[in-house]
């Protein structure tokens, strides 16, 4: 097979779902006020409560963790995409085109992946016109956090999504999902103390390791706020290896047939009441 | 002997649970031909679509398209086919030069060909103005006629269409056929179409009626059509059960619809006398007019034509 046959067809899943999230207006700004939300309000007030005991602010701990948030919501909103294709049967278009089906999946993960990223970069940009982030940042760290959270939770998203009928069943699951994994991450607070069942839980997280890259990296000011948890070593290796579980169930799962099967049944049942 | 055989299929089965929703299909369908599955809604046709353009592993049997296994060569089949699905596979939310460069992409065109194929397709479909429109914003039969160039933008040697008039008014099922026709002429593609509009198959070189997923006939629609008699009488009464058991005799076995009694005749009309004058209040109304597809099909598991094709 040569190469160019199958790096088209990525690309066009990729391009696709940039002009698609820039005509999404409303998805590009809640990415935004979300993770913003959480930094100046709630941040702002759990910061209140902390400060009488000293130590760096509440705020510069919640920079990384917001920065995931965005990540987390886009990367799995994006994988969405591959919920609503076959509902609105644009799927066709991918399974009749001439490449194998798991090709499809791994074109997915890299476009949910780019959607999560260009929503963090905007993030960034507006984390810096606010003065939260430091100068003293790693910008590898940073690069190898933000793609790897990113890739980690649209493959999650992938595999999620493997498994779902129908949008409604995928919108239970994500809040089935994407919240205890938000929650039991280091977003929120440092994993170090948790209790032990919690803190087996958050390690097992493949997110927790995407926040605790983005901690090693310094992001916020004033510099050490958010201590990491574990070595970057240690996060590298639970990011690539859960995302390459995820993604390889999820190619298995789609490229059987009898995935589809069920939809193309339906299909022709409901056409004969 | 295979090799100018567009699609071939020996036994071709799909099983759905304890439904069998398509039993042992045979296919040869030479390259050029233009070929029509026909049969009601639930008969198999869509089942025997997907099992050939890949989307579907056969429980039993063989299938060859283009020269290439189904089962084991499926990207060599799916590059060369084009497939217009009874449901669009469009993305409405595009334009429709997003939708065509998706799909070109797809199928590992260079941008310039896809420029240069979509603007040939657009053209012959009517659509050069509509280029920029967003898909969501055409009528549904130009929507059917862009998911017809969709399909057709790979250049494929075999263009498989299930249904592509389903859902249509007239106009637009007229246009849809003036493309397909367009399509074949000046490209001299093999057309694989299913449809249960029945009238519409005239124009293909051979048909096969499918019926709970078995192929029951199969021919050029011309010789089903003549087997069937040289006229077809219909007689409308409030008594048709009377009426059929007096002319029986004379027409042979009828074929009773409500309140309408067919006969399938060998003579023409003009040798059948004044019917509505002999039969006088008993008939409402008295036609005859010449066997189409659609009497191919009510006359099909009737047991006078079945006692006939065994012999």
């Amino acid at each position: 097979m040569r190469p160019e046959m199958i790096v088209r067809p990525i690309y066009a899943v990729l391009e696709r779902e940039v002009l698609k999230m820039m005509a999404q207006r409303g998805r590009l700004l809640s990415s935004l006020v979300r993770p913003l939300l959480w930094l100046l309000v709630i941040g702002a007030g759990f910061g209140a409560m902390q400060s009488r005991h000293g130590g760096p602010g509440y705020q510069a701990f919640l920079v990384p963790g917001v920065l995931g948030m965005t990540l987390l919501f886009g990367g799995m909103l994006a994988a969405l995409s591959m919920v609503n294709d076959r509902e609105s049967g644009v799927m066709r278009m991918l399974v009749i085109a001439p490449i194998e089906h798991y090709w499809i999946v791994i074109a997915k993960a890299l476009s949910a992946t780019l959607a999560a990223l260009i929503q963090a970069a905007l993030l960034l940009v507006l984390l810096a016109i606010l003065g939260y982030l430091s100068l003293q940042t790693s910008v590898p760290l940073l690069l190898a956090g933000l793609v790897g959270t990113a890739f980690a939770c649209a493959s999650l998203g992938l595999l999620v999504a493997a498994f779902s009928k129908t949008l409604d069943n995928y919108a239970t699951l994500m809040n089935l999902v994407i919240f205890p994994v938000f929650f039991l991450s280091g977003s929120l607070y440092p994993v170090q103390q948790l209790p032990p069942a919690l803190h087996w839980v958050a390690t097992l997280n493949p997110y927790t390791h995407g926040v605790d890259l983005l901690k090693h990296a310094a992001l916020s000011s004033p510099a050490g706020a958010a201590a990491p948890d574990f070595s970057v070593a240690f996060d590298l290796a639970m990011i690539i290896g859960f995302s390459a579980l995820a993604l390889t169930i999820a190619c298995v799962r789609f490229s059987r047939d009898e995935a589809n099967e069920p939809l193309i049944h339906r299909l022709a049942r409901n056409r004969a009441d | 002997m295979t090799q100018d055989l567009a699609i071939r299929a020996e036994g071709l089965s799909k099983r759905y649970g304890d439904t069998l929703a398509v039993d042992g299909v045979d296919l040869s369908i030479a390259a050029g031909q233009f070929f029509g599955l026909l049969g009601p809604n639930g008969s198999g046709k869509t089942s025997t679509i997907h099992m050939l353009s890949t989307l579907l592993r056969p429980s039993t049997g063989r299938a060859w398209v283009a020269g290439h296994a189904v089962s084991q060569d499926p990207l060599a089949v799916r590059g060369a086919i084009g497939v217009v699905f009874q449901e669009p596979a469009l993305d409405r939310t595009l334009s429709v030069w997003e939708n065509l460069r998706f799909a070109g992409r797809l199928n590992g065109l260079t941008l310039a060909e896809i420029n240069a194929r979509s603007a040939q397709l657009l053209e012959l479909f009517g659509l050069a103005d509509k280029r920029d429109r967003s898909v969501g914003a055409l009528s549904g039969g130009m929507r059917r006629a862009l998911d017809i160039a969709r399909g057709m933008l790979h250049q494929p040697k075999i263009l498989f269409l299930d249904e592509p008039t389903i859902g249509l008014d007239v106009p637009n099922r007229r246009a849809i056929w003036r493309h397909i026709g367009r399509l074949r002429a000046e490209l001299g593609i093999t057309v694989f179409l299913t449809t249960h509009y029945l009238e519409e198959a005239i124009d293909c070189d051979e048909v096969a009626f499918l019926s709970a997923g078995r192929i029951v006939r199969s021919g050029t629609p011309a010789t089903l059509i003549e087997q069937l008699g040289r006229t077809i009488v219909e007689i409308e009464s409030d008594h048709p059960q009377e009426i059929a058991d007096r002319l029986a005799p004379r027409f042979g076995v009828p074929l009773i619809e409500g309140d309408t009694v067919h006969f399938r005749v060998d003579r023409e009309p003009a040798e059948l006398g004044s019917l509505q004058a002999e039969l006088a209040t008993l008939a409402r109304a008295t036609r005859w007019r010449r066997p189409n597809l659609n009497d191919v099909f009510l006359w099909m598991s009737h047991p006078a034509l079945q006692r006939r094709n065994a012999a």
